[in-house]
């Protein structure tokens, strides 16, 4: 493993290199992409290109063998015990669409609660209301308290509902705190619920151990960890996935096709219809590959540092309401200028190319508890230095004087 | 409020718009000068009152909120809007926009390109994406107010 060494990191990055006047400060919606993705998938499509699982040729076998070996890798990644539990899809939304089609009737009858909290991005409130609809299942909804964080003595209540699936996020894509997620899942277990974590954002931040954790379900998206748009992960217990009835059918998922009826194939293909992301699953392997060589604690402790930084910065800009703690915070500052609508305050940080989301940020119902138009969303990655920090309290500071003259 | 007195309130807040910030703001320098230029030209519009905002009035944009009404007065053929925007660049915009639609006819307003209006005025550079196509929601919802 190498040391983490910030000018080294940041120059693996190309993106930087064609938009060297840009700050981006959006790494919450997505990520760069390292040379090393990049040119996995390059390689794949000029010299191993074939599609998988169907070929009796050796080509077809060979781009079978690394779409599995990524299987594998990602596998090892969050510490899955098996390989069958990584189930690829494109993303978080897909997974947590899966869940919730999947689980009803096998799970959720009419009459059973599933509860989710107040802090969820739309991926993770939308499907259940979908699904429960159809169904007649009530989705309950835990209150934040005073300081935007998850009411854990509500949390405790609701589970006396005995809800049937616990489904929240790791880590808040709107604010960056953290959620005592492990102390969630036991409680949610000891309820009898199902757990699934929607960890969009929490696979980003630190190394996760879905066994540590033992939740049924850990689900994210490639694009968010360095990887390519369009793959995802949906990592389930092996008893779990079984529970889950395929949202579709098609090719690769069945062992047996009559047209009275079909067999399933076995896990995880049974969840895999159609061809693959295959160039995506290999992208993703690269990402994640790539990020083991570093130290990822050293890598953490550079961001922390950023992230304290322009905390620090920000208390000297008078007129901010900061909707942000620092402590437990994986590197997001949502924030707003007193009285000014956060449209506002983005575009004129866009004006100075610094890239920032101004909005709801697929979290509506969360601001409309706040009784907020939303906020501007400031996320750091490891590949952001001191400078992208100054430049962007200077630009936020210009802001704040234009709208305020 | 009615909607009578905002239509009278924002007649004369447009022509001065029109004659004295567009000038302006072709003339402005640097981008500092021009967004404040578009803000407070916004501004000059009389505000919808929050009590006559009805749903049915909201034009969503991607990340704030607008409310268009409109008068058409048949006899001289002229469609009228008052406009109000919770984001004030955008209502900046809106409010260029609506100095260049207010009055017009129905064929008029059918015919209105208003990417080429703003290219003329100079203006498109200052549309980034996002921005535009929460004008561009007003502005759909504007002809939508045709026959
Ligand atoms: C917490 C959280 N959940 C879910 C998602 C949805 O991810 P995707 O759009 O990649 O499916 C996101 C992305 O913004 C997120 O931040």
């Amino acid at each position: 493993m190498q040391p983490f060494d910030p000018v080294n990191f940041r120059g693996q990055f190309e993106f930087f290199q064609h938009n060297p006047d840009w700050v981006y400060l959006d790494n919450a919606a997505t990520m760069h992409k390292p040379n090393a993705v990049v040119n996995a998938m390059s390689a794949f499509y000029q010299r191993s290109n074939s599609n998988v699982h169907r070929g009796a040729h050796t080509l077809s076998q060979k781009a079978t063998r690394a779409f599995e070996q990524a299987r594998d890798d990602i596998a090892a990644f969050i510490n899955a015990s098996e390989r069958q539990q990584i189930v690829f899809c494109s993303g978080a939304t897909a997974a947590l669409n899966q869940i919730a089609f999947g689980l009803m009737h096998t799970v959720l009858k009419a009459g059973d609660h599933v509860l989710i909290t107040a802090l969820e991005h739309h991926a993770n409130i939308v499907p259940w209301q979908l699904h429960c609809a159809r169904y007649g299942v009530t989705l309950d909804v835990v209150p934040l308290d005073a300081n935007h964080k998850v009411d854990q003595q509500a949390f405790s209540q609701l589970l006396q509902h005995k809800p049937k699936v616990v489904s929240f996020s790791h880590i808040s894509n709107v604010l960056g705190h953290i959620q005592p997620v492990a102390q969630m899942i036991s409680q949610a277990k000891a309820a009898g619920a199902l757990a699934v974590i929607d960890g969009a954002q929490g696979i980003v931040h630190d190394s996760i151990d879905v066994q540590a954790l033992d939740a049924d379900f850990y689900v994210w998206s490639g694009h968010k960890l360095y990887g390519p748009t369009g793959i995802g992960v949906l990592y389930g217990k092996t008893a779990a996935l079984e529970l889950l009835t395929p949202i579709f059918g098609g090719g690769e998922m069945i062992s047996e096709v009559q047209f009275s009826h079909s067999l399933f194939n076995i896990l995880p293909f049974r969840l895999e219809a159609g061809t693959p992301d295959i160039a995506g699953a290999i992208g993703l392997a690269a990402a994640i590959n790539w990020l083991q060589d570093i130290n990822r604690k050293e890598m953490k402790n550079y961001k922390a540092m950023l992230l304290n930084q322009f905390f620090e910065g920000l208390n000297k800009i008078g007129g901010l309401d900061i909707l942000s703690s620092p402590v437990h915070n994986a590197g997001i500052v949502a924030l707003n200028v007193q009285g000014e609508h956060p449209a506002d305050v983005a575009e004129l940080l866009n004006q100075q190319a610094v890239a920032v989301r101004g909005g709801q940020h697929c979290a509506m119902p969360f601001f409309n508890q706040l009784g907020l138009a939303g906020a501007v969303r400031f996320s750091f990655a490891p590949y952001n230095n001191e400078a992208d920090v100054a430049t962007s309290l200077q630009a936020l500071t210009q802001a704040v004087e234009i709208l305020t003259a | 409020m009615t909607l009578d007195q905002l239509l009278t309130d924002t007649k004369p807040a447009l022509s001065q718009i029109y004659n004295q910030d567009l000038p302006e703001l072709s003339e402005a320098k640097d981008w500092q000068s021009k967004y404040r230029i578009l803000m407070h030209l916004g501004r000059k519009l009389p505000p919808i009152p929050e009590k006559m905002k009805q749903p049915s009035l909201l034009v969503k944009g991607c990340e704030s909120r607008a409310w268009l009404m409109h008068y058409y007065n048949q006899h001289q053929d002229q469609h009228f809007f008052v406009l109000d925007s919770e984001a004030r660049i955008v209502k900046g915009l809106m409010a260029i926009m609506l100095c260049l639609v207010n009055g017009m006819s129905n064929s008029e307003l059918k015919k209105f390109d208003l990417a080429h209006a703003f290219d003329k005025l100079n203006l498109k550079p200052y549309l980034s994406q996002s921005r535009g196509s929460g004008l561009n929601a007003m502005m759909v919802r504007i002809k939508e107010c045709c026959h």
